[in-house]
């Protein structure tokens, strides 16, 4: 690896896994049983080279020593492979428009930065903080779900099409966070999204299966438009589609929308109607792609799909891609303090709602999806707090969530696996006799998810409430926010419950031009006050926000723990469908449960005492904008918070243990307990009926419709006019004779026709 | 002449010899062919050839670099144009030399015996003469080598279609061929004597600076006689091009003989019709410096010559498509196909001529296109256009007939313990490639990528070459009003007669890519055509997915190449022409 430069690594991370899908789909017949092999072999050595760029990335960052003081430079690396599409002079800026920012001439004057400028698209890679540790993630939990899948999938029909799936996806989610393009990301954006599509419907001949793979389809398309649509507006607004400063033959810089050119400039951003809506476009994308209200209810259907594959997409990897594009965007977020608020209430809400329902689902990989629904929900909940500590925590929850989450989903397969298929939860029980391995892991699991010290979700969860609950109780945090060299300006605005983040960047968009003025800072903090009923981020909002994550925190640790004493405790139960042989599950599937159980229990701990992620995270390019680094706080530990925290979790477990430790069923309690309540958590709220009638019907009748239309008026046109090329056909047919004579005296014919024509044309 | 010319020629002798060295190499291996075959016994007469041409283009790479100015010797010019047709030649030889060597199919029906025939070395030999005189054709800057390049190219082709079927089939298209060849070959002599007449000399050079001279009384002779040229000139390309009205020749023979030998008819007299309309056409056009200067024998000529070349084009391009629709059979419909696509590379020479005709418009007048600022900018005119598409559509058509070549028939209840192997058949009929996704994927693989290829599916290299079809034919008056009559309204009809021609002929093309991959047939389709027509198949998917990729490398060289056609007459022209010595010329022959 000492040869490789970071550039080759990085192409190297995509490359294998795709290498390895096209391996296993050309050889898949052939190797037959042994059709992992090259998926394993190239995830594996894509790991191997994500871990490397981590390892080096890390030593650029250089490590935390006890503070946040001095401000971190950006670190990034920007690796060109080729343009894939220009077209010359396709967008002039506007002078003062932000796409005009005036380029930097190295050793010369200025340019004015209104020179039309060409629509190119590089394909381009980047490394950063951000990046390394999403690919390390993607990478790590791809192996360990591939090698789990030798074992679960190893009888199925599609061996080698799964293979070459999973490979696919991790080819694909790799370039997704190494994409340093708009274009690029939206391309394998939907890359992904394909990927999950073929792997929900894997099992294509089971008709749930592939209607819960076109209803995750089409429910993200609507995300895809937002993200389709906040492309061309940022085209539009900026002229370019690049995060990254480009530097062109003549010397001048083109400063990409996350370029540090641009961050170091408070006006670079747009923030104002267009910003905002740019910022609403993208959190729809990424509602949709990270299952968020409203978009949620195509994941709960998703787990008809093989249980690695849920496991690995549908709750470690794809469905953050959400997380990810809205930490990337930060500075964006940053400058539209409405979108940031809509960020965390859409978070907020669907983390409670999310865990609602999971309460009362008795199929445990739902209460699983479910679940991750909330969690996700959490991650956009502090994303929305438009701070330093907002950002890396989401990340960080991010990272501890895809090593628990997949450790429990992969435990539920293995629960699947040997229960022959059945998942109800109310039809087995006591599995901790049979498959004690599993049973030890998914608790470490559950622990994580509840959020018990020390496992890993306590640590990052504690760090989301203490985002939110700074953002609702500003003073309560100003005393060790005073210790931070720029926090004076941070403590004294923050009564306005306005970030200095988005004072600082904030621009009023002219409606007529579009051209942004930066206004004072007290000017638009008094405008966004006063704007009252209309704004929504002051501290009130913030406190409905922190006591929604807190409830649903106990919800999640009751939830967890239902379906852990369901499935694991009282007495030994096992449905028809396991035969006799109930076993634990073999160890090409037992060992990634330990491998996984071991950073589930102790990440947490690690990243949170040493400070390191954060600290890592901070040198992104998007969080060194100073509209986000002014918000970077001390570390510190809320003991305080972490008691409320530790107090939810405990209720809800020991709700859960009254409820059904020991206990076959827990459907007769729960309805006498929630009354009405209960059927309306089982219906998960209607969500689907209400589409169903407001959407679907509709558009059915209208496609009934139009299919009418299709088959008599335009298929009966065209049928018509299609025959009068095949009734000219016959006729030119006649003349093909066949005789040579014929041939020779139509070509003398035309000819001399030809030559009177032109002769006659001339006079 | 004077004793000054004289003594450049002698000159030049020896540098006309080094230009024309790949084509020496190419008729030396002919002889090497024919010899070995006849003496020596030599059977592997393609390898013969392979390696003739892998020599030629060792030679043509030496040449002067295509993008340098024109060099002239004798009766040869090298040119951007002519070095483009030059290497179009070779790997279009390259690659019809493969499927001619795999091509061994009918001849095994024929006479019963699929062990060995022999014979290989005279297909051999024959084809390498004929590809030298295609690669004659694009370098003569002379009539008389002109005509001797074409038929350089017409008396191989009669040989090779008499030698690989021998069949009553076989035996009619060759026929049939030959004479009506004949027929178009005498036409086009008669307008060679009349641009003889026009300029007095044999030399394209010469006739251009006459043709385009302001001087009445040659502006007189050349209207007598131009619709004659033109008109004959045109019927001689036309049957090359298998163009209306000389197409009818073309479905017949095409299924009278083997698919290899379909694929050199359907590329090869091709790209001689369009070098020699482009050829003559670049007699009326001049360089950017001297466009001012055009007599009206010149703009009759080139208005004449859009207008002929339009009407043709939009015959022949319906024509070709609406009798593919109804063809069962696979060499028929796509004998119709090469028809239709003649139309749309007579819309491109149309085009260039439509583009030569803005160009002597007076300035500020109804085309307001001026010399200066569009005509030689070397952006999409017709010629580029006609030249990118023709690679295009003869790499896609060399590719089908490839596959087809490779492809045969093979009973599924034979095999070879079950008694002696039955005669091969060959693919004939569209159902025959019934089922053919399963029993062959890779060759319906590439059939499906040529055929769309020619239908112009993005982002195939056909759509490319549609494209710059369409554009060149908007192009033409861009800035005037589309007015009844015009030259823009004719060419925006054109344009659209294009776009519908396209969508009728993507029913028949789809029609095939149905039946290969949505029937299923009891017979088992089988590759049985010999290796190298297989090679020749994975080549042009190669050569296709290259231009599908980056397709500006191709189109860069069809950029240059047109940019030269149209700028050879006035470099190479006699620079002192003047009136008084045009006269003094004019007097001579008369």
């Amino acid at each position: 690896m000492q040869s490789l430069s970071p550039s080759t690594l990085l192409v190297l991370v995509p490359l294998l896994p795709l290498v390895g899908a096209i391996l296993t789909l050309l050889l898949g017949r052939l190797l037959g049983s042994r059709a992992h092999l090259p998926a394993i072999v190239g995830i594996a050595a894509a790991a191997g080279a994500a871990l490397t760029l981590l390892v080096s990335t890390a030593g650029l960052v250089g490590s935390p020593h006890g503070g946040h003081a001095e401000p971190v430079r950006p670190v990034e690396m920007i690796s060109t492979l080729w343009q894939w599409a220009t077209v010359a002079d396709a967008y002039t800026p506007a002078a003062g428009s932000p796409a005009a920012i005036p380029g930097t001439v190295i050793g010369g004057p200025t340019a004015g930065g209104t020179e039309a400028r060409a629509f190119s698209i590089p394909v381009t890679l980047r490394l950063d903080p951000l990046t390394a540790t999403m690919l390390t993630i993607i990478t790590f939990v791809g192996l360990l779900v591939a090698i789990y899948s030798v074992g679960y999938m190893h009888d199925d029909p599609g061996y080698p099409r799964f293979f070459a799936l999973v490979s696919m996806f991790v080819f694909s989610m790799a370039l997704l966070v190494a994409a340093s393009n708009f274009l690029i990301v939206y391309v394998f954006w939907e890359a992904v999204g394909a990927c999950s599509y073929l792997l929900i419907g894997f099992w294509f001949r089971k008709p749930e299966a592939a209607r819960a793979a076109k209803k995750a389809f089409l429910v993200n398309r609507i995300g895809d438009f937002g993200l389709a649509i906040a492309t061309f507006l940022l085209w539009m607004t900026y002229g370019t589609l690049d995060f990254h400063d480009t530097l062109s033959a003549d010397g001048t810089i083109l400063p990409g929308i996350l370029g540090q050119t641009r961050l170091a400039d408070a006006a670079g951003i747009v923030g104002g109607t267009v910003g905002t809506a740019i910022c609403l476009l993208l959190l729809l994308a990424a509602c949709g792609k990270s299952a968020q209200l409203p978009l949620h209810v195509w994941l709960p259907d998703a787990m008809e799909g093989p249980t690695p594959a849920s496991a690995l997409i549908h709750a470690a990897t794809m469905v953050t891609a959400g997380i990810y594009l809205i930490a990337r965007s930060a500075p964006l977020f940053v400058a539209c303090p409405e979108a940031l608020t809509a960020v965390s209430i859409v978070g907020a809400t669907t983390a409670l709602v999310a865990a609602l329902i999971a309460t009362v689902q008795n199929d445990l990989k739902r209460v699983l999806a479910y679940s991750t629904i909330s969690q996700l929900g959490y991650m956009f909940a502090s994303l929305g707090t438009g701070t330093m500590l907002g950002f890396t925590a989401a990340i960080f929850h991010l990272v501890t969530h895809a090593f628990f989450k997949a450790l429990l989903f992969l435990g539920a397969g293995s629960v699947m696996h040997s229960m022959g298929g059945v998942i109800d939860m109310r039809r087995f029980g006591g599995l901790r006799r049979i498959m004690p391995i599993t049973a030890a892991t998914f608790l470490v699991g559950s622990l994580a998810l509840a959020g018990v010290a020390p496992f890993a979700g306590f640590f990052s969860k504690d760090e989301i409430l203490a985002t939110l609950h700074s953002k609702g109780w500003p003073s309560a945090h100003a005393e060790h926010h005073d210790a931070a060299p720029a926090a004076a300006g941070h403590a004294s605005l923050e009564g306005h419950g306005q970030t200095v983040a988005s004072l600082a960047s904030s621009m009023a968009a002219n409606s007529q031009t579009g051209r942004p003025t930066a206004r004072p800072a007290a000017l638009q903090s008094a405008g966004v006050t006063a704007d009252g009923g209309g704004t929504l981020d002051r501290p009130g909002t913030w406190q409905i926000l922190f006591w929604m994550a807190l409830v649903t925190a106990g919800l999640t640790a009751f939830y967890t723990f239902r379906a852990v004493f369901m499935t694991f405790t009282g007495p030994t139960r096992v449905p028809d469908e396991a035969g006799h042989h109930a076993h634990e599950s073999p160890p090409m599937m037992t060992l990634p449960l330990v491998i996984l159980a071991v950073p589930s229990a102790l990440i947490g701990w690690w990243l949170f005492s040493t400070n390191w992620l954060a600290h890592f995270l901070s040198a992104t390019p998007s969080f060194t904008a100073p509209s986000v680094a002014k918000t970077a706080v001390p570390h510190v530990f809320h003991m305080d918070l972490a008691i409320q925290g530790s107090l939810a979790a405990a209720i809800g477990i020991v709700i859960a243990a009254i409820g059904h430790l020991g206990r076959r069923s827990d459907a007769p309690q729960m309805e006498r307990f929630l009354g009405p309540l209960q059927t309306i958590f089982a219906n998960k709220f209607y969500f689907d009926q209400i589409y169903a009638a407001l959407v679907v019907r509709p558009l059915e009748a209208l496609a009934m419709l139009a299919a009418l239309i299709d088959r008599y008026l335009i298929d009966g046109t065209v049928n018509l006019v299609a025959r009068i090329p095949v009734f000219f056909g016959g006729w030119a047919r006649q003349l093909q004779s066949g005789l040579l004579q014929r041939y020779a005296l139509a070509g003398v014919l035309g000819t001399l026709l030809i030559v009177l024509a032109l002769a006659s044309r001339l006079r | 002449m004077t004793d000054m010319t004289n003594l450049t020629d002698m000159t030049t002798s020896l540098q006309t010899f080094s230009l024309l060295a790949p084509e020496i190499a190419l008729v030396l291996a002919a002889i090497v062919a024919f010899l070995a075959g006849a003496f020596a016994g030599l059977r592997s007469g393609w390898l013969v050839a392979l390696v003739g041409i892998a020599a030629a283009m060792a030679l043509a790479g030496g040449q002067p670099a295509a993008d340098a100015a024109a060099v002239a010797a004798g009766p040869v010019l090298i040119d951007a144009f002519s070095a483009y047709i030059r290497w179009m030649v070779l790997v279009l030889g390259a690659l019809l030399a493969l499927v001619q060597a795999g091509d061994i199919f009918s001849a095994a029906v024929s006479r019963g015996n699929s062990a060995w025939r022999g014979g290989t070395c005279e297909e051999a030999g024959t084809f390498l003469l004929l590809l030298a005189g295609l690669s004659l054709v694009g370098i003569a800057d002379d009539l008389v080598l002109l005509f001797a390049g074409l038929e350089l190219v017409s008396i191989p082709t009669y040989i090779l279609l008499a030698l690989k079927r021998t069949d009553a089939h076989g035996q009619e298209a060759s026929l049939k061929y030959f004479f009506l060849s004949l027929v178009a070959s005498s036409l086009f002599l008669y307008a060679l004597t009349c641009l003889y007449g026009i300029g007095g000399s044999t030399s394209l050079a010469t006739i251009g600076a006459r043709l385009r001279s302001t001087d009445d009384t040659l502006v007189g002779i050349s209207t007598v006689l131009l619709p004659v040229a033109l008109g004959m000139a045109m019927a001689g390309a036309a049957f090359r091009l298998a163009a209306v009205p000389m197409h009818f020749y073309a479905p017949d023979v095409y299924e009278g003989t083997s698919p290899g030998n379909a694929a050199l008819l359907s590329t090869l007299p091709k790209v001689a019709g369009i070098v020699v309309l482009l050829r003559l056409l670049g007699l009326a056009v001049t360089g950017p410096t001297q466009a001012a200067a055009v007599g009206s024998g010149a703009v009759a000529y080139v208005t004449l010559f859009w207008q002929l070349a339009a009407v043709l084009a939009a015959i022949t391009m319906t024509v070709g498509n609406v009798m593919a629709l109804l063809q069962q059979n696979l060499r028929r419909l796509l004998a119709c196909s090469s028809i239709a696509h003649a139309g749309y590379l007579l819309l491109g020479v149309a085009a260039a001529a439509a583009f030569a005709a803005a160009a002597t418009d007076p300035v500020g007048g109804q085309g307001a296109i001026t010399v200066a600022d569009k005509a030689w900018t070397g952006g999409l005119g017709g010629t580029t256009a006609t030249l990118f598409y023709l690679a295009t559509y003869a790499l896609a058509t060399i590719g089908v007939f490839a596959a087809i070549t490779y492809l045969g028939h093979r009973w599924p209840e034979w095999s070879s313990g079950s008694g002696p192997r039955p005669p091969r058949e060959e693919i004939t009929t569209v159902d025959d490639l019934n089922g053919l996704s399963g029993t062959n994927p890779v060759a319906a693989f590439a059939i499906t990528v040529f055929l769309l290829s020619l239908a112009g599916i993005p982002p195939l290299p056909g759509f490319w070459g549609k494209l710059s079809l369409a554009t060149a034919a908007l192009e033409i008056d861009w800035n005037s009003p589309i007015t009844f009559g015009s030259r823009r309204a004719a060419f925006v009809a054109l344009a659209v007669i294009l776009v519908l021609n396209a969508a009728i002929a993507a029913a028949y093309y789809l029609r095939i890519i149905a039946a290969m991959y949505f029937r299923s047939t009891k017979r088992g389709v089988q590759a049985d055509g010999g290796l190298a027509a297989g090679l020749a198949m994975l080549a042009c998917l190669a050569l296709v997915f290259m231009a599908t990729a980056q397709p500006h490398g191709l189109f860069n060289a069809a950029v240059q190449a047109g940019t030269a056609v149209r700028a050879t007459a006035s470099t190479t022209a006699q620079p002192a022409v003047t009136d008084n010595q045009s006269q003094h010329l004019l007097a001579q022959p008369q």
